[in-house]
């Protein structure tokens, strides 16, 4: 008799029954005569999870600013991860790139009573790691340190986040190493379908899509740098994050030192929302490569939408869910038209997404493989699902629950975006049910609502001609009476068109 | 995982800071069973309710050779196509089809090794694997094949019954035989429909659903020179499904879509080495670096090799390969190791130990004896490579050289403060040891910043060399290393899978207790040691240099031929008749790399230049500057 338990084995040579240790500790019987001929045949103990509280975790400094703490002694580490409501949405018109700028010369530009190289120096000698980035939506700076260390790491760590020297020759190297990055822009079909996709998408002034130049790279100066601190890297948008091994009260308490005379702002407000629509059709990019590289797709939903989960699940069953879901099958494992294909539906916090499907395939069967994504979407929106494969689905992400707070630091980051995005309480102790209670008819409906091909915009990147002709079963023709609106190539310094 | 032992192992003071270098022992539980499979167990309490779970096999490109280089990869793909259980519903006629495929690919690889490739050799045609380029033999063969293929997934009958069909209405009722041939026919009918109504043999993909839909996620696997390693993460109460799944595969792995996913694997390599702006350089650049060793060829394979699998071969491969005595199990995470361990002895026991062991490897890399160059023209950022022989996995030195490598990178690393913000000549640079099972490199590399240019770059790399050579490494620089490598003794232990990742890759080149023992010899290395590393290692006889130059193509940059001719006022003045023309010969003039050609084709400009009607005069002429400018950028880029 094979009997699991989490903590407890109980193989007595006869035994027949197992005892269950506790109500949290499941024990379940298994037969022992044979492997079972089937996987099916297996039977599991459940796994009773439930998952944790934000508010089980959550504390304040004396000025209100949230604190989550998750100590375990397992490694001498202590990873302190404070973030900020603001990012690059925040950039002037003119400016775009100063504040991802800002985020990387924090790090790099010394402090006002450190040297940059010396700041450097302390950190590396101290094998401490500081990081400090502005993404879209959110900034954060980053402390994992060795506990032994941990006094010292917070000096330095807090003297960069508050007082960041943005010393002027890092910032000529940084500005140096931006431009020279930005000559790379047209080098992978890649980095040229991201970006053209997401002006089309979100419009190029939306912070989804807006690009640094040259010239506003060049245009960044200390005092802009040190305006764009001000405005993200105060405790008004601060959350922070605390986990490894550290005394709980000893870190409230220095952490209320560290906030000590810090002028707490006001947040920022809300990442604003595209305006644009997409325009449906076919759009090409040149680019001299043995593949095309192919987005499909349109404006989604928010991450508040009563569709969501019907959403979440029909784009795992026709193209996020790997290896079973319907793209993958059909243009990889059926036809071997492309080593990677499938879909995914972001439904963002702030403003709706996207629905995108995307592959890469040889020139001459671009054609065919968007064919066979093209009958996906009609397939999905003509006939309900299968009962097994929204089972397939449902149980996926039924099953993994567990797994998003596995490790302690993951489980905060999870905290701190919920509340940094005022996602509502309870999500998560709902999110399985929610999952569970998606029909096939749902599933339906929201292919019918959101994915009707006819409004998509397809973007190709490749050799144009090769890709148009085509093979004996499918060519460009076939897609919207064969128009294509060729886009230029843009300047990867002025992003300005190339004539 | 537990601290078993938390010791001081120095206490180098060298500065105010005090650094005290602990070494984590991870507790490793090893199991190995009767038919030699090892498991490694590290069960580990504070990441609850998940298991990463993987096996892999000692087997790698390194262990190929010319005619099958790949196949360690391809066979990676096949694992994932199921067995007599999984994948099919009737394994009898799915064997039956496979048998049949075989056949039919068997002739097409004999005559394309034969007719396809002498015509290829007599320059007849440009490729012997490309279908357009199929004799009218070739082109019914893949279509019989094609048809196989559909019918294991349930398709393409139709049209052989409505031609049976119809063949059967023309035969005349009083032609001689026409009983026999009426019923030969009929008799065909019903077996074609018969099988059309049993459907496909096979069920795509189930050894993915199986996992997806018991919340196994991340379910992947990875080839390298030395390994081929599969992993998943599944919850904690369904370890024993991966042994299910795992074993079942390992006991009766069947070579399922055999020949369509080869298409996959090609369109594989197009994705990760010729869609890429370097991919195929990098490629060409190892094949020089590795002189004799199974490193010169690439793992995904070459494109010759990867059309001409057979099973033969395969199986020949999975006989030697992928038995127990060369399989190591890796587990880490929420479990009791004494749970687990009647799990994998009930279901890995079953597998069946090789008839022989797997050969070893044989072939040494050959001492590299005069410095080796390669310049491309890339659609990429101008930088060096620079790549120097060094040694293989545990090897006395390999610990004073990752010193120095440390020594070299970062924010406070010399290549940064020399070549980054000193010279201001590199936008980055960076050192790496290539430390493998046989063999080993180091490597430097650097990307210009500026209109700095490759030769500045080497130039200044070769100064940090000499610097290595002749002075000692300061004690803080070396004591700070040790500091960073103590705690990241730490760092690299806590997320389950990165540490299973770790194991495999230490346990394939040699022994996974080095990630036990390396710390110690890290903290043991001394100035000495790297100033003699960097003399044994660093001569220009046993180093390969790559230069990439940024190719000047069409709008590829804004140096490229579109920008720079729309710029021009003088391609503007050319009558607009004759402008596409013009610019369809600078984008080729861009695309030639050889001046020697060019200025063959500006001497015969020369000798036509009388007879040049007027009008193309302007045309003609702005050409032959073009190509004079050309000449010279790369005469200078030759330099």
């Amino acid at each position: 008799m094979r009997t699991m338990t989490r903590l407890t084995l109980t193989f007595a040579a006869a035994a027949t029954l197992a005892t269950a240790l506790a109500t949290t500790l499941a024990t379940t019987l298994a037969a022992t005569a044979a492997i079972p001929p089937r996987p099916e045949d297996l039977k599991f103990a459940p796994l009773a999870f439930t998952p944790p509280e934000a508010k089980d975790y959550r504390h304040t400094l004396k000025d209100g600013t949230p604190v989550y703490m998750a100590p375990s002694k397992e490694f001498p580490l202590v990873t302190i991860s404070m973030s900020f409501k603001g990012g690059s949405y925040l950039d002037p018109a003119d400016s775009p790139g100063l504040a991802s700028m800002t985020g990387s010369l924090m790090r790099s530009g010394g402090t006002t009573s450190l040297k940059p190289a010396d700041l450097d120096e302390e950190l590396d000698f101290l094998a401490t790691r500081v990081g400090v980035q502005v993404r879209d939506t959110m900034s954060s700076a980053t402390l994992n340190t060795l506990t032994s260390n941990l006094e010292t790491s917070m000096d330095l760590f807090f003297d960069v986040v508050r007082n960041p020297g943005f010393d002027q020759g890092r910032l000529d190297v940084q500005k140096g190493e931006a431009i020279e990055s930005m000559k790379q822009r047209n080098d992978s079909a890649d980095s040229i379908i991201d970006r053209e996709w997401s002006s089309m998408l979100y419009g190029s002034d939306h912070h989804e899509a807006r690009q640094p130049t040259q010239a506003s790279i060049e245009a960044i100066t200390q005092d802009s740098l040190r305006a764009m601190h001000a405005k993200i890297f105060h405790p008004g948008n601060a959350i922070i994050a605390v986990s490894g091994d550290f005394d709980p009260s000893n870190m409230m308490a220095r952490l209320d030192k560290a906030f000590e005379g810090w002028q707490r702002g006001s947040p920022n407000q809300d990442p604003p929302a595209p305006t644009v629509q997409v325009t449906p059709g076919v759009y090409h990019v040149a680019k001299d490569i043995p593949q095309g590289k192919v987005f499909i797709g349109l404006r989604g939903i928010k991450r508040d939408d009563p569709d969501f989960f019907p959403m979440l699940m029909m784009n795992d069953i026709l193209g996020g869910g790997g290896f079973t879901s319907r793209i993958m099958q059909s243009v990889r494992s059926n036809e071997g038209l492309a080593y990677s294909a499938g879909s995914r539906s972001n439904a963002n916090p702030w403003y709706p997404g996207e629905f995108r499907a995307l592959f890469q395939s040889k020139n001459a069967t671009v054609a065919l493989a968007l064919k066979l994504i093209d009958d996906e979407f009609h397939r999905i929106r003509r006939e309900s699902v299968t009962e097994a494969e929204l089972e397939t689905a449902k149980n996926s992400f039924v099953e993994t629950f567990p797994q998003n707070f596995a490790s302690k630091e993951a489980m905060l980051g999870i905290f701190v975006s919920d509340e940094m995005t005022r996602r509502p309480d309870g999500y998560w102790q709902t999110f399985r049910e929610k999952v569970m209670a998606v029909k096939p008819e749902d599933i339906q409906r929201v292919a019918n609502k959101y994915l009707d091909p006819k409004k998509m915009a397809v973007m190709v990147v490749g050799n144009w001609d090769e890709i148009y002709q085509g093979n004996d079963r499918a060519s460009m023709k076939d897609f919207f009476n064969g128009d294509v609106t060729h886009l230029p190539l843009r300047d990867p310094l002025t992003l300005e068109p190339i004539k | 995982m537990r601290i078993l032992a938390a010791v001081t192992i120095t206490t180098a003071i060298v500065t105010s800071v005090t650094s005290t270098a602990l070494a984590q022992k991870v507790e490793v539980d090893t199991v190995t069973l009767d038919n030699g499979m090892t498991f490694l167990l590290v069960p580990r309490d504070d990441q609850p309710n998940t298991i990463a779970a993987g096996w892999l096999a000692k087997v790698g490109s390194v262990n190929e050779r010319p005619g099958i280089t790949g196949i360690s990869h391809f066979f990676e793909h096949m694992m994932f196509k199921g067995t007599n259980t999984i994948g099919t519903r009737d394994a009898k006629r799915d064997a039956d089809y496979r048998a049949q495929q075989k056949g039919v690919r068997d002739e097409i690889n004999m005559l394309t090794w034969t007719d396809q490739y002498g015509r290829y050799f007599r320059g007849e045609i440009d490729d012997p694997w490309n279908p357009v380029n199929d004799t009218p033999k070739l082109k019914e063969l893949r279509a019989e094949l094609k048809t196989l293929m559909d019918r294991q997934q349930g398709k393409a009958f139709g049209d052989e019954i409505a031609k049976l069909k119809t063949e059967l209405a023309q035969v005349g009722p009083d032609s001689e035989g026409a009983k026999e041939t009426t019923e030969r026919i009929t008799a065909k009918i019903a077996s074609l429909e018969a099988e059309q109504s049993a459907g496909a043999s096979i069920v795509k993909d189930e050894f993915d659903q199986v996992y997806t839909k018991a919340g196994g996620s991340g379910m992947n696997a990875f080839t390298s020179h030395d390994l081929t390693f599969f992993f998943i993460n599944v919850p904690s109460n369904k370890f024993e499904l991966w042994a299910w799944m795992e074993s079942d595969r390992l006991n009766d792995s069947v070579f399922r879509e055999f020949y369509s996913e080869r298409d996959v694997v090609h369109e594989e390599r197009r994705l990760r080495t010729e869609s890429t702006p370097t991919g195929t350089f990098q490629e060409q650049f190892d094949s020089m670096f590795w002189i004799s060793s199974g490193y010169s060829w690439p793992v995904i394979g070459w494109s010759s090799d990867l059309n001409s699998y057979t099973i033969e071969e395969s199986q020949r491969y999975w006989d030697l390969y992928y038995r127990p005595n060369n399989l190591v199990g890796i587990i880490v995470g929420d479990f009791n190791a004494a749970d687990i361990k009647p799990v994998i002895r009930e279901y890995f026991g079953r597998l069946k130990s090789g008839a022989q062991q797997p050969p070893p490897v044989i072939t040494l890399e050959h001492k590299q004896v005069a410095e080796m160059r390669m310049k491309a023209e890339v659609e990429a950022q101008p930088s060096v490579e620079i790549r120097w022989h060094a040694v293989p996995f545990r090897h006395r030195d390999s610990y004073a050289l990752d010193v120095m490598s440390s020594i070299l990178n970062g924010r406070t690393g010399r290549l940064y403060k020399t070549m980054v913000e000193g010279k201001q000549i590199a936008s980055n640079a960076g050192a790496r040891t290539d430390i493998r099972k046989y063999a080993g490199a180091f490597e430097i590399s650097a990307e210009t910043k500026g209109d700095a240019t490759p030769d500045q770059l080497e130039a200044a790399i070769d100064e940090e060399i000499k610097r290595l050579q002749t002075e000692l490494v300061t004690d803080r620089e070396l004591q700070k290393v040790k500091n960073q490598n103590a705690a990241e003794q730490y760092r690299r232990l806590q997320s389950n899978f990165f540490l299973m990742i770790q194991l495999a890759f230490l346990e394939s080149m040699g022994g996974w207790e080095e990630i036990n023992e390396e710390n110690a010899k890290i903290q043991a290395v001394t100035a000495a040691d790297v100033q003699r590393v960097a003399q044994t290692y660093f001569k220009n006889e046993n180093r390969a240099v790559a230069t990439y130059l940024r190719k000047q193509s069409s709008g590829a940059s804004r140096g490229g031929v579109a920008a720079t001719v729309a710029d021009d006022p003088e391609f503007a003045r050319l009558p607009a008749a004759m402008q596409p023309m013009v610019r369809q010969a600078i984008e080729k003039l861009q695309l030639e790399t050889d001046s020697a050609k060019l200025k063959e084709a500006l001497a015969r400009m020369d000798q036509q230049g009388d007879m040049t009607p007027s009008p193309m005069k302007p045309a003609v002429d702005y050409i032959r500057r073009k190509i004079e400018e050309r000449i010279q950028q790369l005469d200078v880029a030759a330099k």
